[in-house]
């Protein structure tokens, strides 16, 4: 799966395996290199040519695995970005510590994401970047929002924050001054940080 | 005869209860010393002999509860013998970058990976490579 979208966004794609079956499964997939091999060992990631690549992704369900696969690009290859999955939640600072760039755990996202799903009504999701100094929210405008029905010079904003694009059916639209917010939208708003929940309380009055 | 002050014993956590760790726990313990060995299967205590004077512990060396439960803290030394590379690095990795532990030991298999791991002040020991080291010996030795 993860080998599909990245070929599609145009990157050029190894996949180490050391499950024989599985590799020629992967061989099916056009453009995707396939090396047969532990990905462990340091000759059969020079023949997946760590040497030249700029990210090395490990997603093995072992940790201890992705952990050593990571470290060796890292160390003998000079990779420039490893990201690494792990499965024991504990792990993640031990895993960042260790060196690798990106350290994604599964249990921990997936929880995230189960919890924003149920409460998906009452709750907007917030994505910080920048090390959270920036804030990029989803909010979900209701019937009884007092954003809805108004222009968007209308509502009385914090300073540091701008409805960056509405989500209307399927349609996506760059708002303006006098663009109408309708219940049912989602509003994609960038603040600065600490004034999110001002923000989300302007728009939703929650 | 051996001497040794009761509060000051060294205490060792072996991982991995194979021939290697086996024998060792049982040297060491002979040797007075306090010894911890885990395994992730209980069948593989049956390697130690009958008077062996340690703990042995049924769990998974990469767990950071398993370690503490084992008194990671209080260990000396960490010596990671389990059959799995790969395992015997993470253990080592924890126990020096988590724990803190003065002295750890890793045995790799694989000697292509020593290089990488000396940095982080972990000993690894390489049996193929010792083999070799004694075999040449031996062939030197004759006239």
């Amino acid at each position: 799966m993860m080998a599909h979208s990245l070929l599609e966004q145009g990157y050029q794609v190894t996949a180490i395996n050391d499950n024989y079956e599985d590799c020629l499964k992967l061989a099916k997939i056009k453009k995707l290199n396939v090396v047969f091999g532990n990905g462990t060992r340091p000759y059969i990631l020079e023949e997946a040519g760590a040497a030249s690549c700029d990210i090395a992704i490990a997603l093995t369900s072992m940790d201890e695995v992705n952990l050593v696969a990571c470290q060796l690009c890292k160390k003998n290859f000079s990779v420039r970005k490893t990201v690494s999955l792990v499965g024991d939640p504990n792990k993640t600072d031990f895993f960042y510590k260790m060196g690798i760039d990106s350290v994604v755990c599964s249990v921990s996202t997936v929880t995230g994401i189960i919890q924003q799903q149920a409460f998906i009504d009452e709750m907007a999701s917030i994505i910080p970047m920048e090390k959270g100094r920036i804030q990029i929210i989803e909010v979900q405008i209701h019937e009884n929002s007092p954003a809805a029905g108004k222009r968007l010079w209308e509502i009385k904003l914090p300073k540091e924050g701008v409805v960056g694009c509405i989500l209307r059916g399927d349609t996506t639209l760059i708002p303006k001054g006098d663009t109408h917010i309708l219940a049912g939208d989602i509003l994609i708003v960038i603040t600065g940080n600490g004034n999110e929940l001002n923000m989300i309380h302007a728009l939703t009055g929650n | 005869m051996k001497f040794f002050d009761l509060k000051k014993r060294d205490y060792t956590i072996i991982i991995g209860c194979g021939r290697l760790g086996a024998n060792l726990a049982n040297t060491l313990s002979n040797e007075g010393m306090d010894v911890l060995i885990m395994d992730e299967s209980k069948d593989s205590f049956h390697r130690l002999d009958s008077n062996y004077g340690g703990l042995a512990v049924v769990g998974n060396g990469m767990e950071f509860s398993k370690l503490k439960e084992a008194q990671i803290d209080r260990a000396s030394a960490v010596i990671a013998v389990t059959n799995d590379d790969n395992k015997n690095i993470m253990v080592a990795e924890i126990a020096r970058e988590v724990f803190h532990v003065n002295k750890v030991i890793v045995r790799l298999n694989d000697p292509e990976c020593e290089t990488v791991y000396q940095e982080l002040g972990i000993e690894t020991i390489c049996p193929s490579v010792l083999s070799i080291k004694e075999i040449d010996k031996i062939l030197d030795s004759f006239p």
